[in-house]
């Protein structure tokens, strides 16, 4: 089999290891860009790992006015989590305080109603603080929450749909220097932000301290993937090739296999472009050996 | 595969129930079939055949021709397909409505729609009193669907209402929304007095800038609620005439205070 390489980079020919979550989309809208981006950055805020945050979120697109059902700006939110009561536990809290409290926000359904699994509550559950005075409509269909605060009225409906998914999709960044690989992250980044269905769940689409499954120390379930550490060279099992001096993770969860596909292609082609004169030398992916999830992104065939 | 068409040959002697005369119910009969369907009247029952001329086969596309409003329940209980009327319907058509759409293009006698759980209604031309309400004898009114009238609707419309959407594009009777659960009306034209007369819960629209609301709602100001933007768009998507409310500022009532007092009345600001 020949060697993998973009542009004088190489390409290990291995895989990442995904693993099935659940996961809802959340279209909020907002009177201005402004407000529905504080909303959606704080209901997104704390949610990089469902190792110690509960879930995994993030922003997944900006919608324009004619993509949100009250024709005002949005954003469509996904969060994902290990199981539906995770998932119903994370929802209510981050809507009901960080959206519900956000000056003229909105809060709707991203999920096609054919594709819905199950249903987890949203107005249902929040409609509480209404304290009595809330009120439901039915438009079109649809059960809407209309919860009075002191602003005006907090509108949301009843149920967002839940959706089987992907979480964990990655590839690792070998890079020559720290300068090279956050350069490179943020160049695949940028790319990876253009496909629909997926989150970056991490500070701004990427990880520095990717882990590896248990640690010496019985209370942790993960600890520090000590195979890419360039301090730890020469001390510990080193999977890094010689120059190696700073390696970056980007981790990626999606409604779908062939989405977390297309982002991790569109993510590895942009972090090594020119990459041999960039600084960046090598992409590998993480994985358990094949044993924890059943997703595996192969990245021979991902960039294929 | 033509629409089975029905044209009633002569007005009937008297009142007859025209109930069975429904998508579902016609759907794979054969001409002999259709024939021998025994229709209801006053102390006498008709056969199809005698009261009407059939041609046609489809039947999920049902139409009764000719009618002259001598026919009541008509569409009742229908649950899937499409009835159209050409002409005059007597009193309770489409009662407990739970699918399909009916249309009556021409008018509806009293309790239009009374009951219905689902589907759509549509009159082109004006809808008796009671059009949404309870049965007689029922203590909810419409739970469900559509109903829309192209032209005014009597007294009493959505009396006991409980859920659902009902469109006047006319003007409305006395007493509108009366008793009403919950739900929807939205009148285009102008309304009689005593609108929303111990209404529960749900909102009741209204265009008429000059509608004085009852002693026992209070003034709630001119709030700019999302939820109002939702009710006219829905409104809009399904009858294009009620688009000038896209633009009006609402004045919002809140009451009956006589009852539930958890309903609103949202009445068209006068432009300065």
């Amino acid at each position: 089999m020949s060697a993998l390489s973009i542009d004088g980079v190489a390409i290990e020919d291995t895989f990442a290891e995904a693993f099935d979550m659940r996961a809802t989309r959340l279209i909020v809208t907002a009177a201005d860009r402004t407000w529905v981006r504080h909303a959606a950055l704080s209901a997104t805020g704390f949610a990089t790992s469902v190792i110690a945050c509960g879930c995994e979120a993030g922003i997944e697109c900006e919608l324009s006015r004619r993509e949100t059902p009250d024709g005002r700006p949005g954003v469509a939110i996904l969060i994902f989590a290990m199981s539906g009561k995770d998932l119903q536990k994370q929802l209510e809290r981050r809507a009901g305080q960080c959206v519900l409290t956000c000056p003229t926000t909105a809060a709707y359904n991203g999920i096609a109603r054919e594709a819905a699994r199950e249903w987890l509550n949203l107005g249902a559950s929040l409609r509480y603080f209404g304290d009595g005075y809330q009120i439901s409509k039915l438009i079109d269909g649809t059960r809407y929450w209309r919860i009075p605060v002191m602003e005006g009225e907090f509108v949301c409906e009843e149920k967002v749909g839940l959706v089987k998914s992907i979480g964990g999709g990655n590839f690792l960044i070998l890079a020559r220097d720290q300068g090279a690989a956050v350069a490179a992250a943020e160049r695949a980044v940028q790319n990876m932000r253009k496909v629909r269905n997926i989150i970056l769940p991490f500070p701004g689409g990427v990880v520095r301290s990717g882990s590896k499954v248990g640690s010496k120390y019985k209370t942790l379930m993960a600890s520090t993937n000590d195979a890419y550490c360039p301090t730890l060279v020469g001390v510990t099992r080193s999977s890094l090739p010689a120059g190696v001096g700073c390696v970056l993770e980007i981790v990626i969860d999606g409604l779908d296999a062939d989405s977390i596909g297309r982002a991790m292609r569109e993510g590895i082609r942009a972090a090594c472009a020119r990459g041999s004169e960039r600084g960046v030398l090598a992409i590998t992916a993480g994985n358990y050996g094949g044993k924890l999830g059943p997703h595996h992104f192969h990245l021979r065939q991902v960039i294929a | 595969m033509a629409a089975l068409r029905l044209k009633l040959r002569a007005k009937p002697p008297c009142l007859i129930d025209a109930s069975p005369l429904v998508p579902d119910a016609l759907a794979g009969k054969s001409r002999a079939e259709l024939d021998r369907i025994q229709l209801q009247g006053w102390n006498q029952t008709f056969a199809l055949g005698d009261l009407f001329r059939v041609s046609g086969e489809d039947a999920r596309e049902l139409v009764l021709d000719g009618l002259d409003g001598s026919l009541v329940r008509v569409g009742a209980s229908m649950q899937s397909g499409t009835l159209t009327i050409v002409g005059h319907t007597g009193d309770y058509a489409g009662e407990s409505l739970r699918g399909g759409t009916l249309t009556v293009r021409g008018h509806a006698g009293d309790y239009l729609g009374a009951g219905m759980r689902a589907g759509s209604i549509t009159v082109s031309g004006d809808a008796g009193a009671f059009a949404g309400s309870a049965r007689a004898g029922h203590t909810k009114g419409m739970t469900g669907g559509t109903i829309l009238v192209h032209g005014n609707a009597g007294d009493r419309a959505g009396d006991r209402m409980r859920r659902g959407l009902l469109m006047i594009e006319g003007n409305a009777g006395l007493y509108c929304a009366s008793r009403m659960l919950a739900g929807t009306i939205a009148v285009l034209g102008q309304v009689g007095t005593h609108a929303g007369y111990l209404m529960r819960r749900g909102t009741l629209i209204l265009n008429d800038a000059t509608s004085q609301p009852l002693p026992t709602f209070n003034l709630n100001g001119q709030p700019e609620l999302l939820a109002i933007r939702l009710l006219v768009a829905w409104l809009v998507r399904r009858n294009p005439a009620f688009r000038p409310l896209t633009q009006a500022r609402f004045t919002r009532w809140l009451g009956d205070l006589g009852a539930e007092g958890k309903g609103e009345m949202l009445i068209v600001s006068p432009t300065l």
